[in-house]
């Protein structure tokens, strides 16, 4: 495990300034503390203090039955919710070992790419609107990608009826299906997606500004990204070709043919490149899901009656699945009752904050804000 | 009746800078409602249906109606002061700027080195701002800001020298003068590179996007500014805001003719208003599209290019303009 | 912006390239000045809500008799993950009713969870929002308020029938696939 790099200057006679930065900062993505050190401009240790958000998750699994929890397991990663309450109900059905009928699992791959594509529009919306100012080009790119975003959220309100928190998963299937003319209105909104991401590539790829901001800045290393644990667009963008929907296929990603983007590099430039890529390859799996969406029952279980409805056997299980922001891992341990007796997030953004230290020291305050755009946290994850 | 010149010159100075204030909060309305445009939203909006007329006089009721907050910790005359010191210049500088033939407070002879000059006094209200507030994030803003307005009125004065040197005089009114035929931004290279590299180093000079590091609010939160709230904020920005509209004025002054043109000279004045509501929303539109870059690059970019660039543009322009002297008009 | 020490060719060609991106940066700006904004005035213009749209709640009365369909039967007591909703049920000779019945919509999460589980679809969600007030105790509603509220606006799709019928195959389905052995199953809509 490389140690926490602290970067000696030596400016000799300056003294060194400790700034924080945060918890409530425009640029934190959340509730999210670092102290910097700083030697003028350059910051030389970061020390990061998270748990402003924590809201007993893990013990709120154990009060609530699993019929409840999954509304709550949107919260976790409230920016991608259907990706968190796929990893809960999948550890579940893993544990009580159900099966999920075809048409469920296919909804399940078109909620989560299509959040895919609405939580990477949030993600490059924010990191512009850090690195180029609320008042300024940021904003632009940000409201451009929200406009797009809430397209995106309207599929999800004709589809559960809210846009933010679905509620869409449930023990055995899905909650809610496909109403009458969805996937016409989906389709359209891809197609409409997918030329307004050329806009966003128009404006961003080949900007010298925004390339001067993003080469070179905050580079992981493949060795230093397996070292941490770092997962997603972290990990591809340094090299290594790791993608939870390859490596351990879940709900039916082995019948649809998407490709996993790798690049090298492993700055910031890097990484956007590589959601640019997800971005589009998030569509072409929507497609392909929408074409080959059969018929059927969307849940293996009755409806909901009861709240202790689902009883699951003894056991434990645990099941991972890759969120816009890296794999969501939850655990469940059953003792034959309503409630798990005990739960555990593998939050994606708690492991990739890990890495911080490690590359921040040695960039200038603005790179601070760059790179912890490019890593995307979303701090309901990390606190959980 | 006629008064004494004193008088005058009072009553000139006191319709211009209420003219200015009413001129700098709708230009704020402006910038607010084209923006919005561009990020597909409308701007202000329910204050004054259906544009949002009322809006700055929302604002400045609103800035004037609230608490008063000194931090305890703060060097209590330095911050005090630091708003008046950053804003009197940012208005003085109107005070050389002709609208119309005889029409100006003092069109004085050495007119654009009095704007470049006294324009720049503004970083001193700016640091002491940033070190009055006693708060690490305004200093950091203070230094950066004087770093990068230093290294950027050097360009912005070679620059500002070529249309002086085109037309021969320093006195604002005589280079408008020898715009009648032809604006200085049309002259063949020249005229053209000295125009981008104006609206490049104001856009440096006023801490807009892509240069304003300063200001950085997702990183710095307001920069200088941070500690400031109620009528010293208003200042603050109407200071900004001023400034801005008068290297806009400057602008269209030196390179955009003025108020001569193709028009009838009653036109003249409302001409130049528009040029120079024109160079600001040009400059607008250049911030509300580009993300800002960091402080040891801007500084590279005014040292390595633009300095070199308007240094040896100058020189070209004393080229050409000796050469036309010597060969006759 | 580092120049490459190229010399005159390489500075030109960043220079045409910085000119080309921030032409292509200002004019999809530009583009986007022209197109129609997409704010939506509210409140003087109000979008239509989808049918499944999860707004407050309300109670219901029976379509065609005009009793109360809520029997008190706690179900969406029990199940709601926030505990807001609290019943006292009524016995009374044919059914039962519920005595008070208050949902404090200030902490409410609206994951429908309720509407999902009531056995008689008396708890429905409508399809607004609109209860800002300055005064949190006014949005602890009881039982009339409930049912004020679920008279005054439109009712979203969901009911607790039509929600478990879709997740599950509607009875003469099931009873045919079972009858007939096949896979005649109707797609839940």
């Amino acid at each position: 495990m490389p140690d926490t790099q602290v970067v000696e200057l030596g400016y000799g006679g300056n003294e060194r300034l400790m700034m924080n930065m945060g918890p409530q900062h425009p640029s934190s993505h959340g509730v999210f503390r670092m102290i910097l050190t700083l030697e003028g401009e350059t910051v030389v240790a970061v020390d990061a203090v998270i748990g402003y958000l924590h809201r007993c998750h893990e013990k709120l699994g154990e009060t609530l039955t699993y019929v409840q929890y999954p509304s709550i397991a949107s919260k976790t990663d409230y920016v991608a919710a259907m990706t968190s309450e796929l990893a809960y109900v999948s550890a579940v059905e893993k544990v009580a070992k159900l099966e999920v009928p075809k048409r469920a699992q296919y909804l399940r791959v078109i909620a989560a790419e299509l959040q895919r594509i609405a939580s990477h529009c949030l993600w490059l919306g924010t990191w512009c609107l850090d690195m180029g100012g609320a008042l300024g080009g940021g904003a632009t790119v940000f409201l451009y990608c929200i406009r797009e975003r809430e397209m995106i959220l309207d599929l999800f309100e004709e589809l559960t009826g809210a846009r933010l928190l679905y509620g869409f998963h449930q023990i055995g299937g899905t909650r809610y299906d496909a109403p009458a003319g969805w996937d016409t209105k989906v389709r359209a909104t891809m197609d409409f997606m997918a030329k307004r991401i050329d806009e966003y590539e128009a404006m961003l790829d080949r900007n010298a500004f925004f390339l001067v901001r993003t080469q070179g800045v905050g580079v992981i290393s493949g060795e230093l990204a397996q070292a941490v644990g770092v997962s997603g667009p972290l990990i591809r963008g340094s090299g290594v070709k790791y993608d939870v929907r390859r490596a351990e296929p879940y709900s039916s990603y082995q019948d649809f043919d998407f490709v996993v983007p790798v690049e090298t590099a492993g700055d910031c430039y890097a990484r956007y490149l590589v959601r640019m890529v997800e971005f589009r390859e998030s569509i072409r799996i929507v497609r392909q899901a929408l074409d080959g969406l059969p018929e059927g029952p969307i849940s293996s279980r009755p409806g909901v009656k009861s709240v202790g409805q689902v009883r699951v056997p003894k056991g434990e299980g645990y099941a991972r699945v890759e969120g816009a922001r890296g794999e969501v891992g939850c655990y469940i341990v059953s003792d034959g009752g309503p409630k798990p007796y005990r739960m555990k997030w593998r939050g994606a953004s708690f492991s990739n904050l890990a890495v911080l230290p490690h590359i921040v020291p040695g960039h200038k305050v603005a790179d601070v804000v760059a790179i912890m755009g490019s890593v995307d946290p979303v701090f309901g994850e990390v606190d959980r | 009746m006629t008064l004494p010149p004193v008088a005058w010159h009072a009553i000139e100075a006191f319709v211009v800078l209420n003219a200015l204030l009413i001129l700098v909060a709708y230009v704020t309305l402006l910038e607010r409602k084209f923006a919005a445009r561009m990020q597909s939203r409308i701007g202000p909006y329910y204050v004054g249906r259906p544009h949002g007329w009322l809006q700055p006089i929302a604002d400045a009721l609103k800035l004037m109606l609230k608490e008063d907050i000194v931090p305890t910790a703060s060097d209590r005359w330095v911050y005090n002061l630091a708003p008046i010191v950053f804003l009197v210049p940012c208005l003085l500088i109107f005070a050389t700027i002709p609208f119309a033939p005889e029409l100006g407070v003092a069109d004085l002879n050495i007119g654009v080195l009095f704007f470049l000059a006294v324009s720049s006094l503004e970083i001193v209200g700016l640091f002491m701002g940033g070190w009055g507030s006693n708060n690490k994030y305004a200093l950091l803003s203070a230094m950066r800001a004087v770093n990068q307005i230093i290294s950027y009125d050097l360009p912005f004065v070679f620059v500002a020298l070529v249309p002086v040197l085109l037309a021969g005089s320093l006195q604002m009114s005589a280079i408008v003068a020898a715009q009648q035929g032809l604006w200085f931004v049309a002259y063949p290279v020249l005229g053209q590179l000295a125009f981008v590299l104006f609206l490049v180093a104001t856009l440096a000079a006023e801490n807009r996007v892509p240069f304003d590091i300063l200001e950085a609010e997702s990183e710095l939160v307001a920069g200088f500014r941070v500690e400031y709230s109620g009528m010293k904020f208003a200042l603050i920005q109407l200071g900004e805001y001023a400034h801005m509209l008068g290297t806009s004025f400057l602008g269209a002054l030196l390179f955009l003719g003025g108020w001569s043109g193709p028009w009838p000279a009653w036109f003249g004045p409302i001409a130049f208003l528009l040029k120079a509501v024109g160079i600001f929303l040009l400059v607008t539109w250049v911030r509300w599209s580009f993300v800002r870059i960091r402080v040891d690059q801007i500084l590279a970019i005014s040292w390595k290019l633009l300095l070199p660039a308007s240094i040896v543009l100058l020189l070209a322009t004393g080229f050409v303009v000796a050469l036309r002297g010597a060969g006759g008009a | 912006m580092a120049h490459n020490g190229g010399g005159t060719p390489g500075f030109l060609r960043e220079t045409g390239q910085l000119v080309g991106a921030v032409g292509r940066a200002m004019g999809i700006t530009l583009r986007n000045l022209f197109r129609r904004p997409v704010t939506v005035r509210y409140p003087d213009v109000k979008r239509t809500y989808p049918d499944r749209f999860r707004g407050i709640l309300a109670l219901t009365y029976d379509r065609e008799t005009g009793e109360e369909n809520c029997i008190g039967c706690r179900l969406c007591e029990y199940i709601c993950p926030p505990q807001v909703i609290k019943v006292e049920m009524l016995k009374s000779e044919k059914r039962n009713y519920a005595k008070t019945f208050t949902l404090e919509l200030y902490a409410c999460e609206f994951c429908e969870l309720c509407v999902q589980v009531c056995p008689t679809d008396a708890i429905i969600m409508l399809r607004t929002f609109d209860l800002a007030t300055a005064d949190r105790r006014s949005m602890l509603l009881d039982k009339d308020r409930l049912h004020a509220l679920g008279m005054q606006f439109e009712p979203s799709w969901a009911t607790g029938n039509k929600l478990r019928d879709m997740q599950a195959p509607p009875k003469p389905a099931k009873a045919a696939a079972e009858g007939a052995k096949g896979e005649a199953k109707e797609p839940a809509e």
